[in-house]
């Protein structure tokens, strides 16, 4: 009698051990993009992005975790201000070089975080580390708004998840000093983020 | 107020370095080693600039090390050898071994093909600059001087217009310990020691500058081969009989020519 018993908890338990096991995700380069802005001057805000970025996500909503790994290709940066016009240079070049982020030394910032808070079944809060000119410093991500579901482009036969996370970093923790002041320290980060179920 | 002044790129590249080099080039000319004023400048920039941090060493922090243990390599040079090709011919193989101990890991990213021009000028930039500066100029204090001037100022203005800021003011740094070095000079009348001490230390940290400026950020490869030049102007005829200042404005002017065709080149570079 106890041996059914057990093989009959074991059986029930079966679905919800596949349903609880961690997903595993893959980030959609098109709809995931990192922004970030300093302000210049102490009066406008700029603002940047970076394209083509990649990366992986595991979520496992019952057991309420999660982590997330991004690698970021520097040279992609863009604010706007690409051509150099009657200038030596444009924004974007400058920004691309030692002065900032050195692209040609580090092609790749990286960032890698687990969920340290969640709310219901979304990720609320990621603790993690960037790792940007060769230093790796701990920043953390407050998730705005995040979702779930089958992706109606494909009539619901694939399942993605996605939202939005803000942070910030003192750019001069990774080594980036130049003109610390007239283009602020601290840089904020927003990203949008959008990953499919492997 | 003050911190304000102290932030002020200018003030950071130009006026601290200068004001460092010329109280080294005042105190220390009587025992031949007036010529650390380039060192004393370009430090000078890198502690309100970027700081003394090495880690992670990259490929500025590995210039900024060279450019520290130069000066000493030099006053070791003066101190211990007599000046022979053979000696010039060894610091301009080392000048080439730094430029590859530096570039070699960012330009192992890359394809062959985008590396090959960019390193090979950078190596061979580096042994020319220092060996012939250490073979024709370092016996003349007052050519080395103005060799430092121009080059120190081609490298920055260059760097600059390469979309490198922070090499940019390394590079008036130099010219800025130069010029000191150069006036103290000017205004005694009177030659100083040059010698390695004082052309190891503008050439290995103007040349890797460049270099840097042409491999981390967007100066074009034919700049830095045309401020590889700029020692050969400073080195042109003066007229023999003219005044100590005299002279040291014509060599100024003759390495300022050259350094200006490289800036040319670097605004005009991109399309």
């Amino acid at each position: 009698m106890p041996s059914k018993l057990t093989a009959g908890l074991i059986a029930a338990a079966l679905p919800l051990a596949a349903t609880a096991a961690p997903e595993s995700f893959t980030v959609d380069p098109y709809h995931s993009i990192p922004y970030f802005e300093v302000v210049h001057l102490n009066t406008s805000i700029i603002r940047g992005r970076f394209e083509k970025i990649s990366g992986k996500m595991t979520l496992d909503t019952a057991a309420k975790t999660g982590s997330i790994e991004i690698t970021v290709p520097t040279a992609t940066l863009s604010t706007g201000d690409g051509d150099k016009g009657d200038r030596p240079r444009s924004r974007d070049e400058h920004l691309r070089s030692p002065d900032f982020f050195n692209v040609a030394e580090f092609p790749t910032m990286t960032y890698k975080g687990k969920a340290s808070k969640f709310s219901g079944d979304h990720p609320a809060a990621i603790e993690g580390e960037l790792t940007l000119l060769g230093v790796t410093k701990p920043v953390n991500l407050t998730v705005e708004r995040w979702n779930c579901g089958p992706d109606p482009r494909t009539q619901g036969k694939r399942y993605f998840c996605g939202g939005n996370a803000t942070g910030s970093f003192k750019r001069s923790d990774f080594g980036m000093k130049f003109i610390v002041g007239p283009v602020s320290d601290e840089v904020k980060l927003w990203m949008s983020l959008e990953a499919f179920r492997n | 107020m003050m911190q304000d002044l102290l932030a002020n790129p200018a003030v950071q590249g130009g006026a601290a370095p200068f004001i460092a080099g010329l109280v080294v080039a005042v105190l220390l000319g009587r025992y031949r080693l007036g010529g650390l004023a380039v060192v004393a400048a370009f430090a000078t920039a890198v502690y309100f600039i970027a700081g003394f941090g090495f880690t992670p060493l990259t490929a500025t922090r590995k210039i900024i090390l060279l450019g520290l243990a130069a000066p000493l390599a030099g006053i070791f040079v003066d101190f211990a050898f007599r000046p022979t090709r053979l000696g010039s011919t060894l610091l301009a193989a080392a000048g080439a071994a730094a430029a590859a101990w530096i570039f070699w890991p960012v330009l192992a990213q890359k394809d062959l093909a985008r590396a090959l021009l960019p390193g090979a000028t950078a190596v061979l930039g580096a042994a020319w600059v220092v060996g012939f500066s250490e073979q024709r100029l370092a016996g003349d204090s007052v050519r080395s001087a103005a060799s430092g001037l121009a080059l120190g100022i081609g490298t920055g203005v260059a760097a600059i217009f390469g979309a490198a800021l922070t090499y940019g003011l390394y590079g008036v740094a130099v010219a800025a310990g130069s010029g000191a070095f150069l006036l103290v000079q000017m205004i005694t009348g009177k030659r100083s020691y040059a010698g390695a001490t004082f052309t190891l230390s503008v050439t290995v940290v103007a040349i890797l500058i460049a270099s840097a400026a042409m491999i981390l950020a967007q100066l074009p490869w034919y700049s830095v081969v045309v401020l590889a030049l700029v020692p050969v102007a400073a080195n042109l005829p003066v007229p023999a009989g003219a005044a100590l200042w005299l002279q040291a404005v014509l060599s100024s002017l003759y390495g300022f020519v050259v350094a200006g065709i490289a800036c040319v080149l670097a605004w005009h570079a991109g399309g």
